[in-house]
């Protein structure tokens, strides 16, 4: 059971507050302040954001830069070792002489609780290096089998008939919207100049290159570690172009369950996807030949957002599709 | 039923648990309970306040109910596990290790002993008391069955005392060249995050104010986590412009209060937050991270943005060091959220919810 305690009578208890006013007063403060970040952006790119980041993780212990098993056995190696030869400089006098007298007659003892200490800190050590070691050989033989990651294909692009539908469907949005993969950020300043906060991230290597990143946040980034990062409840809508067309289906199941827990419960999500048959025809770009999986028909989509109001928007001659789906 | 004894791992001035202790036993005493304090250490300035806390076994009488306040690992926790007296937990949140391993591994390996003491005390508990609803969820999680929410008790008057008039002539000398004194007040650590107050601070001073400072004042018990804030100051060029004030007097804490100009929270993990509080009760205006128990302590009398961005924090910053009518709307949230936590009544409530697990006195005798 739960008691919160109740204020006393006799006082009055607290007073009480313009809740409703005040939450649309500070949330329209709070929309301002994301508008005049926008407008700073030029200054203040979130490259440069991004910089400061990495330059105050160079002062940070390995241990938070993420380091890897093999540098912390390192460490841990190097201060298996339990010196009990204790140093017996003094800047006063005689102190290093006391000093010295004290620790011959307590060496015996010292050193034989330090022996213990160190061969054990060295058992430990050499476990761990023998775990290290075997986690290497299972890693080498999962690389031999791993799924590769789904290639981004056909993410739209400036124009694309599904613009004004996924634009629509976010311009109410409270929150930030991430679009992946973004490309040069066409779809990010679209959404900016209908007052949507949004930015965007695309995994293939220079993909962002050709944006202005001074005025756009747009980052070079894995859509699903991106989404690993991103605190729950974080984004007021997620748009997802060509990224899961060529997944498989857990990975397509890891990244949906993903985007929907950064999703604020008002949340958005649009997925563009393209027909299944598109990806058998000759004109498919190579890509698909080598994608783990292949694309879902617009029918999956209930399946797959169990619990959702899934919308589908066909597109032209069939070839591909929009998916709007909210809680 | 004839008292309520408090036991703390370690009674200190100043100190968030330590003021709230003592504050405490005022009100149970005021309400006519025995009630005394049991430590298992006593800073210099408060012996006579406290007794040992094992000297607690010679005085023990049928009846007396145990308030255990916990706030990190302590032989008191294991002492109290073997007690049979009713056991009333005053929760005021552990630090989770994962927030400080990767710098200080001695106060992680305490916070995990902490952890596991709350879990070996809870089932126990008769009572949880939780001064937020963030810190009422850990102890349910810990196993708590019943709990209630109370304000912490906290004496916002040695806010009024006259502040140390030369820390406010140091700020307002400051002032004379320009720039907004930016105030955050809290240990020192990883958990607070003060990396993100200065790179909010750079941002701020790149895009608005380049004469801005910031005040951190608090204790400095990491030197690594320090040493780095500091190095990362001056790769920034910032090292006139961040100043680590350290531990203060109530008086040189007032002067603070009453010279800065916006009181920047990035912290990751408060169980309450006291100084969001004391900023409301100097009036000076609140912009945090809306993290842990901040939102709920926060309520409608400051700026809560959702992620650390540099750049939202300056901007949130310069807007409300630009907007009067934001500032007093601000102010006047935060009165209303002072006046919440007035001592008479927190420490009624404090006490009627003990009661409930004490029963009535049988021995007034005050």
């Amino acid at each position: 059971m739960t008691d919160v305690a109740e204020p006393d009578p006799e006082e009055g208890g607290p007073a009480v507050e313009d809740g409703d006013g005040d939450d649309a007063y500070l949330a329209q403060v709070m929309v301002e302040i994301d508008e005049e970040v926008r407008r700073k952006r030029a200054e203040l790119p979130a490259r440069v954001e991004r910089e400061l980041d990495a330059l105050f993780l160079e002062h940070s212990p390995m241990a938070g830069r993420g380091g890897d098993l093999g540098d912390a056995l390192r460490l841990v190696e190097t201060s298996a070792f339990i010196d009990p030869v204790v140093p017996v400089a003094s800047k006063r006098p005689a102190g290093a002489l006391i000093k010295k007298s004290l620790r011959t007659a307590n060496l015996w003892y010292v050193g034989w609780v330090a022996h213990q200490v160190s061969q054990f800190a060295a058992a430990v050590s050499r476990s761990l290096r023998l775990v290290d070691n075997r986690l290497v050989e299972l890693q080498r033989q999962l690389d031999a089998v791993a799924v590769p990651a789904a290639p981004v294909v056909d993410a739209g692009v400036a124009g694309a008939w599904w613009t004004e539908p996924a634009i629509d469907a976010l311009a109410g949005s409270t929150g930030r919207v991430l679009h992946a993969a973004c490309g040069d950020g066409w779809l990010v300043v679209a959404l900016a100049d209908k007052g949507v906060d949004a930015y965007g991230v695309d995994p293939r290597p220079g993909a962002v290159d050709g944006a202005d990143l001074s005025a756009t946040d747009l980052r070079e980034e894995d859509p699903g570690e991106h989404l690993h990062a991103v605190a729950s409840a974080a984004l007021g809508g997620i748009v997802l172009s060509g990224v899961v067309d060529g997944m498989t289906a857990g990975q397509r199941q890891q990244l949906l369950e993903r985007a929907a827990d950064r999703l604020a419960p008002e949340g958005v999500l649009v997925v563009h996807s393209v027909s299944p048959a598109v990806w058998h025809a000759d004109s498919a770009p190579a890509e698909v030949d080598l994608a783990p999986g292949r694309p879902v028909r617009p029918q999956a989509w209930t399946l797959l957002l169990p619990g959702w109001n899934v919308e589908v928007v066909p597109g032209p001659n069939a070839q591909d599709y929009l998916v709007v789906a909210r809680r | 039923m004839t008292a309520v004894h408090q036991f703390v791992p370690a009674l200190i001035p100043r100190d968030a648990t330590g003021s709230h202790t003592l504050l405490l036993r005022q009100a149970l005493r005021a309400a006519g309970w025995r009630s005394e304090v049991f430590a298992e250490a006593t800073h210099d300035e408060l012996v006579g306040e406290s007794r040992y806390y094992e000297d607690y076994a010679s005085v023990a009488a049928p009846g007396d109910t145990l308030l255990y306040q916990f706030s990190t690992s302590s032989a008191v926790a294991d002492f109290l596990l073997e007690r049979p007296e009713p056991l009333v937990l005053d929760y005021h949140n552990v630090t989770r290790p994962e927030l400080t391993e990767a710098w200080d591994r001695g106060p992680a390996r305490r916070s995990a002993e902490a952890l596991r003491q709350l879990a070996a005390l809870a089932p126990r508990a008769a009572l949880g008391l939780a001064d937020s609803a963030f810190n009422e969820a850990d102890l349910r999680a810990a196993g708590c069955r019943r709990t209630a929410v109370v304000p912490v008790l906290v004496d916002l008057d040695r806010l009024t005392a006259p502040p140390d008039p030369r820390v406010v002539a140091r700020l307002r000398g400051g002032k004379e060249e320009g720039g907004a004194d930016w105030l955050f007040v809290g240990r020192v650590v990883p958990s607070k995050a003060q990396h993100d107050l200065v790179k909010a601070l750079w941002a701020y001073r790149h895009l608005y104010d380049p004469s801005a400072r910031l005040h951190l004042v608090g204790s400095t018990p990491s030197r690594r986590y320090l040493a780095a804030l500091r190095q990362f100051a001056e790769d920034l060029g910032l090292e006139g412009a961040v100043r680590v004030a350290g531990e203060v007097s109530d008086a040189a804490l007032a002067g603070y209060f009453a010279a800065s100009d916006v009181y920047v929270s990035t912290s990751r993990h408060e169980g309450f937050g006291i100084p969001l509080l004391e900023a409301m009760h100097a009036g000076i205006p609140v912009v945090a991270l809306a993290s842990s128990a901040v939102p709920a302590t926060v309520g409608h009398a400051g700026l809560l943005v959702d992620d650390p961005s540099p750049a939202r924090l300056a901007a949130a910053v310069h807007r409300v060091l630009t907007d009067a009518a934001l500032r007093a709307r601000l102010a006047e949230a935060g009165r209303r959220k002072v006046a919440d936590h007035g001592l008479e009544h927190s420490g009624r409530r404090a006490v009627a919810a003990i009661a409930g697990v004490a029963g009535e006195r049988s021995d007034p005798c005050g």
